[in-house]
């Protein structure tokens, strides 16, 4: 049977079955009307007592979900705000390393909507970081409401805030996730790369600085954060840097891209896996990286297999350029392999596979993005003697 | 995280794939889930057999808020004697409308899981209470 134990996961399944199936507007669908239905009881508390019937609501499904959370209910400025800590339910995907579908977290916008719509209330604003932390607030249509915002307990002032990436809701709009770009990480990555017919994509091979290399880059360079930081394996400006599950420097990365003028800037960007560290980029000032799984999830390139080995960041950045549909470069993707016995370009050792990948991971990875480029794929001979 | 409100989005979820799209749409989501999400569980049940299956589903089992269920292990098979089902248990004490292929879904998710661990999937009963049987498929005559 499907039980209740499990649902958050089979919950993030669900949603990228509908996506991949049906559409976009599909999920939406479900959110607003099957998940609406199903939570009938605080449209009823709502229609009965206003705030102060979804109020009481959240707070017994609170004690349920054991959510490490506050609700705040202010009659008097006609708002109700939660401010949520630890979300039990997003919480459960991390615990048990599950990312199936691309963005778990909007589903309840996508239920709370249709609900407020019911009870003639609606959301004032919301955001969430996809780490676990959100908050919200919302009001009684056509009555002045005053925010609760900056008040003892609000999330936003919590440490935690500062890791992942938000998306942001003003009413029923999402604001763009950069000042100025879409609100849908696969349109900003997209957008970015818009004007680039060619991308190179630099691992940390020592292939990455050889001949080859040099006479085949061409077009928007993609590199990873140490040769941002280290200017080893490319020293120009690369057009976006794709941040390691576990970056060693982060503090050397934002002092290079701070102290570089804003219109050259490259875009960060980062794969957010789910039993990855989660880094406090926002506490150095950095814009929080776009994340790049859902591009890859949406295009099916990658499928996240929980607790199992997955692609180095240098594969990750392949796929991305795979997605992307541009004529591809891809050198430095050595597979640790590199005939100088050196796993990366300054190494003198080669330590063998790293935790949490493996060869077979990355090969398999490195054909889906080949296979998916096609005759658009230049690939640094190194690695092509690898595929053989 | 064990609520027991999420067996109302379980059933309006069912009640919307059906509705929106057909029943072999819903038997295809079904299918999948059984067969792609718990891809992994089933691997260990294929790799530990019945002994395993069984393990499981009392594990599962003891953390369903309201289930009474009893799981039993002989001769190779796994049978469940499900007599309270606390999916149908917690809908019907909330009067929500049961959709009425609801228990349906056991037979395509859990038969997915079972084909993929070389067993077949069986279920008498339904609506409340159900026995389900895990039969590996050389001695159901499957294979």
């Amino acid at each position: 049977m499907l039980g209740c134990q499990d649902f958050c996961g089979y919950y993030d399944w669900t949603f990228q079955h509908l996506r991949r199936t049906f559409g976009q507007d599909a999920l939406h669908r479900l959110w607003a009307e099957a998940i609406a239905s199903a939570q009938q009881h605080y449209t009823n508390a709502g229609l009965a007592k206003g705030l102060r019937g979804l109020y009481e609501t959240w707070v017994t499904t609170g004690e349920d979900e054991q959510c490490d959370w506050t609700f705040t209910l202010d009659e008097d400025r006609n708002v109700l705000r939660w401010d949520m800590y630890q979300c039990p339910s997003k919480g459960h995907l991390i615990q048990n390393d599950l990312f199936a579908d691309e963005d778990y977290c909007d589903h309840c916008m996508g239920w709370i909507h249709s609900m407020l719509d019911r009870i003639g209330a609606e959301v004032m604003a919301h955001e969430h970081n996809h780490c676990g932390q959100c908050w919200g607030e919302m009001r009684i249509k056509g009555k002045p409401a005053q925010s609760l915002a900056g008040r003892e307990g609000d999330i936003t002032a919590d440490a935690r805030w500062q890791r992942g990436y938000l998306d942001r809701w003003q009413g029923k709009v999402k604001l763009p996730l950069l000042q100025g770009s879409p609100h849908d990480p696969v349109d900003v990555l997209t957008q970015w790369f818009a004007d680039s017919d060619a991308l190179t994509v630099l691992g940390r091979g020592p292939s990455a600085r050889d001949g080859w290399t040099q006479d085949h880059l061409s077009g928007a360079v993609i590199v990873t954060d140490p040769t941002y930081v280290t200017r080893d394996v490319y020293d120009g400006q690369p057009r976006a840097v794709l941040i390691g599950d576990e970056p060693k420097a982060l503090e050397l990365v934002a002092e290079r891209f701070l102290a570089t003028p804003q219109n050259e800037r490259p875009l960060l960007m980062h794969m957010y896996l789910p039993a990855a560290p989660m880094h406090a980029f926002a506490r150095l000032e950095l814009p929080r990286p776009v994340p790049v799984l859902p591009l890859l999830v949406r295009q099916g390139l990658y499928r996240h297999e929980p607790h199992a080995p997955y692609p180095t960041t240098g594969v990750f950045a392949l796929l991305l350029a795979s997605a992307l549909g541009k004529h591809v470069t891809v050198a430095g993707i050595d597979l640790y392999q590199h005939d100088s016995g050196r796993a990366y370009l300054n190494d003198q050792h080669h330590p063998g596979w790293p935790a949490k990948h493996s060869e077979a991971c990355d090969l398999r990875h490195i054909r889906f993005a080949l296979e998916r480029l096609g005759e658009q794929a230049c690939i640094h001979p190194h690695l092509t003697s690898r595929l053989v | 995280m064990s609520a027991p409100d999420f067996y109302f989005a379980v059933n309006e979820i069912f009640r919307h794939i059906h509705d929106q799209y057909g029943m072999e749409a819903l038997i295809d989501y079904w299918h999948k889930l059984g067969s792609e999400h718990y891809r992994q569980r089933n691997q260990r049940w294929r790799a530990g057999g019945a002994g395993v299956i069984a393990q499981d589903w009392r594990e599962y089992f003891s953390h369903e808020p309201g289930a009474e269920v009893s799981v039993i292990e002989q001769d190779g098979e796994v049978a469940l004697d499900i007599r309270i089902c606390p999916a149908i248990h917690h809908l019907r004490t909330h009067q929500r409308e049961i959709v009425d292929y609801f228990c349906e879904h056991c037979d395509h998710v859990c038969g997915a899981q079972a084909d993929a661990a070389g067993f077949a999937f069986q279920r008498e009963g339904g609506m409340g209470s159900c026995r389900q049987r895990f039969v590996p498929l050389s001695v159901a005559g499957v294979a």
